[in-house]
């Protein structure tokens, strides 16, 4: 009796790609018998679910969600008695497919999934949960695996899909897999509107979806679809081009700011006193350490305001960075002015031991932070061009602390001391000022602004006690470049070098940008040794 | 000191008193009692050999203080030079290796190339591949010190420009298609002059050249600081403007020893490579640059002796507290260099009190 309508069912399956694909119906004995039958009968009855599955009821699709899950699982039994739904592999009794009984499995075997069968059956399982499951992770996961085998799937199929969808999100995904799955339809008007909406929504996956379509038969058949989608490509190609210009402008922007955020201490300090320290970026590593303190403080204390904490850091490692550059310079340097050599061996010395006293003290390896949502994800604006606020939130912060350093240098009393010393130390000496003090005080600033550049880097780099070894010559070439004792220079410097670092990377690698860059700094250093910005100052 | 350059005439009237330097003396002497020793008392093979690379750090140190002790100029990148002595050398022997043996070096294989890169041709000769790596650093020292003297870049901007050189120098090599073995450097070194390589009569033929190559720079360079040329260095120094201002080239005159420095540390790179049987990009680390100079302060800069043991004995240290506390070794460096340069403004000759300086070498920064 069985066989009998096993063999039927089978027939009937053959018979049904001469069928439109909306009317094959969804049979759940026939199903049962195909996937308990050889890897053909199994082919057919994945592909039939996946066919009949714009259609069919719920409860037949749930059903057959069952069954193509046993299957998958091996805990299908099939006996002469018809199907078996198992609870596990190997369990001794379990369910009829049809009836829902629980029956014995003793003489029951489970068939076993081909290679190219178990694709099929991943592929109509993902189709059953894109159309049942309950929850919207289910029905996602379910659209993932649809999406790379789209040529199988019915346009119709994700259009009930798309209709049914409850959540706006993954309705819009589904709506763009719809799109993708008409390209490859049968009716060609469908086809042509599809390639106009993929153009319409121009990026880097859409460009590579349309050149795919060239190749196929049906642009070289249907001149007028050929042109639209020639159309369609160039209209994306122009696109990405620049979406892609604006990415590259967008890095650029956001290096150029951690440059700068890395120089403008320097600039102070080296203005200043003739001073380098190669503790800077040990400085910028201090910050980054401090915003990692601060934020397991407020995982110990308040884990209702973590997302608070890089907010909350900036002061911290301002302030923190400041004392240790005011200590360096109270205990080493303010005995080596007149030495500016050994003031570079010296802070070399700080670098060393700050790296390692880190490196004891907290562990080399990277540390984690917790990225609030502010820091984290992007939204694209433009074909491929995300706007990450990662990178926002460094160019904003480069952004405040220029503004931050201007305030200070022009209008604090401080800051008018540091021009006065920079510009003239004897005169400003012969005026009563103490530049001790001012030296103090400015050493305190540039360090707590390297500080502030670890805060920005956090959500960005990678922090480890070895992070800030990179930073001193970048900087460097920033300060030299730029003009000593120059904010402007500064600011021109580091967007140029920065830029100039980010548009080279692409065409020749990251290390021939950096011989271009240094090349390019010492040859125009024969033109103007001054920098950029020669600050005018009196000697 | 103003009164010694007043006229060349002077300058070099005073040159035929140059004052003696004892310390060079005594040192150039223990150079050649260690070589005898070595050959004829055969030690432990890695006492050997840490007295070979003791003096290969030596004779780059001595370099550095040519520059930096007797001009002024501290290079951060002496490393480049050391590296490129290292290099050649390492290709002289790797070329070397391949025409006696017929098998090609490890990294040619892993790049899956058919033979040695092009430019290698030649480099199989001793004499060339020496030629090659004095001319080599020498031409890199020039073209960089043109640039930098010309347009007047000292202190501390030259300084750093001269590590960014260094640093630039580091990622190119960190590249593997560059043909010198990229990250992993060059190993594997078979022969030397058709000896096997860790033999005990390489070892100590290697440490006893390194020694008489120390000694002949030392008595060498001691020459050049006495000599007239040694007195405008020292007048650069001190006032590089007002010398200028006598009529003296300065770009000449820097160029000059510059060049000539480059080219001690590449005959010290040349010299340590085949004692360790390894280069690679690391050689060009900035910190190893500085660790240059830091051995050179830790001696005495301005005094030939004092770089020497400078380097002898951070170096020794390193050793063995690399060995025994790895942990402690940056911590005790750091600190020894912030004592240094804090408390000993002339390295640690100023500590042992042998206050042996001659008037005419005081007022080093």
């Amino acid at each position: 009796m069985n066989r009998v309508r096993a063999v039927l069912a089978a027939l009937a399956m053959l018979a049904l790609p001469a069928l439109p694909a909306a009317a094959a119906p969804l049979e759940r004995a026939a199903l049962a018998a195909d996937l308990c039958g050889d890897a053909a009968a199994q082919a057919r009855g994945a592909e039939g679910v996946v066919r009949a599955a714009a259609d069919a009821s719920a409860e037949d699709l749930r059903a057959a969600g069952h069954l193509l899950a046993a299957l998958a699982e091996r805990r299908l039994a099939c006996g002469s008695a018809g199907a078996l739904l198992l609870d596990r592999a190997g369990a001794p009794d379990g369910q009829d497919a049809l009836t829902g009984a629980t029956r014995p499995a003793a003489e029951a075997r489970a068939p076993v999934l081909g290679l190219r069968q178990r694709a099929l059956v991943e592929t109509a399982r993902a189709a059953v949960a894109l159309l049942t499951a309950e929850s919207v992770a289910a029905r996602a996961a379910g659209l993932t695996t649809l999406e790379r085998r789209a040529g199988a799937v019915p346009d119709a199929v994700l259009e009930r899909a798309r209709d049914a969808e409850s959540d706006p999100g993954l309705r819009a995904s589904i709506a763009g897999a719809a799109q993708a799955a008409a390209l490859s339809s049968a009716d060609p008007e469908k086809r042509r509107t599809a390639v106009a909406a993929v153009a319409a929504a121009p990026s880097g996956a859409s460009l590579a979806r349309l050149r795919a379509l060239r190749g196929e038969p049906a642009a070289a058949s249907d001149p007028a679809f050929a042109r639209a989608l020639d159309a369609g490509i160039a209209s994306v190609e122009r696109a990405v081009r620049i979406g892609d210009g604006l990415a590259i402008l967008y890095n650029a922007l956001s290096f150029a700011s951690i440059l700068f955020m890395a120089a403008v201490g320097l600039a102070i300090i080296f203005g200043l006193m003739g001073v380098i320290n190669l503790a800077q970026g040990e400085f910028i590593m201090l910050g980054a350490y401090a915003t990692w303190g601060v934020q397991e403080a407020f995982r110990h204390v308040a884990p209702g305001l973590l997302d608070l904490y890089l907010i909350a850091a900036i002061p911290v490692a301002f302030g923190a960075t400041a004392l240790v550059g005011i200590a360096v310079e109270a205990l080493v340097l303010r005995h080596l002015y007149r030495r500016p050599l050994m003031s570079l061996l010296a802070t070399w010395a700080v670098s060393l031991f700050l790296v390692n006293l880190v490196r004891v003290a907290v562990g080399t390896q990277n540390l984690q932070f917790a990225m609030p949502p502010y820091v984290s994800g992007g939204v694209p604006l433009y074909a491929d061009f995300v706007v990450t606020w990662n990178r926002l939130f460094a160019i904003l912060f480069a952004a405040a602390t220029l503004a931050l350093t201007l305030v200070v240098l022009r209008r604090t009393p401080l800051g008018l001391d540091i021009r006065a010393v920079t510009q003239n130390r004897d005169m400003a000496a012969c005026l009563g000022l103490p530049t001790r003090r001012i030296d103090r005080l400015a050493f305190g600033l540039g360090s707590g602004l390297a500080g502030l550049a670890g805060v920005a880097l956090c959500p960005i780099y990678s922090v480890n006690p070895g992070m800030g070894s990179g930073f001193v010559i970048d900087a460097f070439m920033v300060v030299v470049l730029g003009g000593v004792g120059s904010l402007a220079g500064t600011l021109v410097a580091a967007l140029g070098i920065g830029g100039a670092n980010v548009l080279i990377e692409p065409l020749s690698g990251a290390v021939a940008a950096k011989v271009i860059v240094l090349v390019g700094i010492i040859l125009f250093l024969q033109r103007r040794p001054e920098g950029l910005f020669a600050a005018r100052r009196r000697r | 000191m103003s009164g010694a350059v007043q006229t060349g005439l002077a300058a070099s009237a005073r040159v035929r008193r140059a004052p003696r330097d004892p310390l060079i003396a005594v040192l150039v002497g223990l150079c050649l009692a260690a070589a005898i020793g070595l050959v004829l008392g055969r030690p432990a093979p890695y006492l050997v050999n840490a007295v070979g690379q003791l003096a290969a750090f030596a004779i780059l140190a001595v370099s550095l203080d040519l520059i930096w002790g007797y001009l002024g100029i501290l290079s951060l990148g002496h490393g480049l030079f050391f590296a490129i002595g290292g290099y050649v050398c390492a290709m002289h022997l790797l070329a070397h290796g391949t025409v006696v043996t017929g098998t090609l070096p490890d990294f040619v294989q892993f790049m899956s190339w058919k033979g040695l890169p092009a430019y290698w041709a030649g480099l199989e000769h001793a004499p060339y591949a020496l030629l090659l790596a004095l001319g080599l650093a020498g031409l890199v020292a020039f073209l960089f010190g043109l640039v930098a003297f010309r347009s007047r870049v000292n202190g501390v901007y030259f300084s750093i420009i001269s590590q960014a050189l260094v640093y630039v120098a580091m990622l190119l090599m960190y590249r593997n298609d560059t043909g010198l073995g990229g990250n992993n450097g060059m190993t594997g070194f078979p022969l030397l002059f058709g000896w096997p390589m860790g033999s005990a009569g390489a070892v100590t033929g290697l440490a006893v050249a390194a020694l008489l190559a120390l000694a002949a720079v030392l008595a060498g360079t001691r020459l050049l600081v006495g000599s007239a040329l040694g007195r405008r260095m020292l007048a650069c120094r001190d006032d590089e403007t007002r010398l200028r201002t006598l009529g003296y080239a300065t770009t000449r005159l820097k160029l000059q020893v510059w060049c000539l420095s480059a080219m001690i540390a590449a005959l010290a790179g040349i010299l340590y490579v085949p004692q360790v049987g390894i280069i690679n990009p690391r050689v060009l680390a900035p910190d190893l640059s500085i660790e240059i100079a830091v051995w050179v302060a830790i001696g005495g800069m301005g005094r030939l002796g004092g770089a020497v043991i400078g380097a002898v004995l951070v170096n020794a240290l390193k050793f063995w507290l690399s060995a025994a506390m790895p942990e402690a070794w940056p911590f005790l460096l750091s600190g020894l260099v912030l004592l240094v340069v804090l408390v000993l403004p002339n390295g640690l000759l100023d500590l042992a009190g042998l206050r042996l300086r001659p008037t005419w070498a005081r007022g080093a920064r």
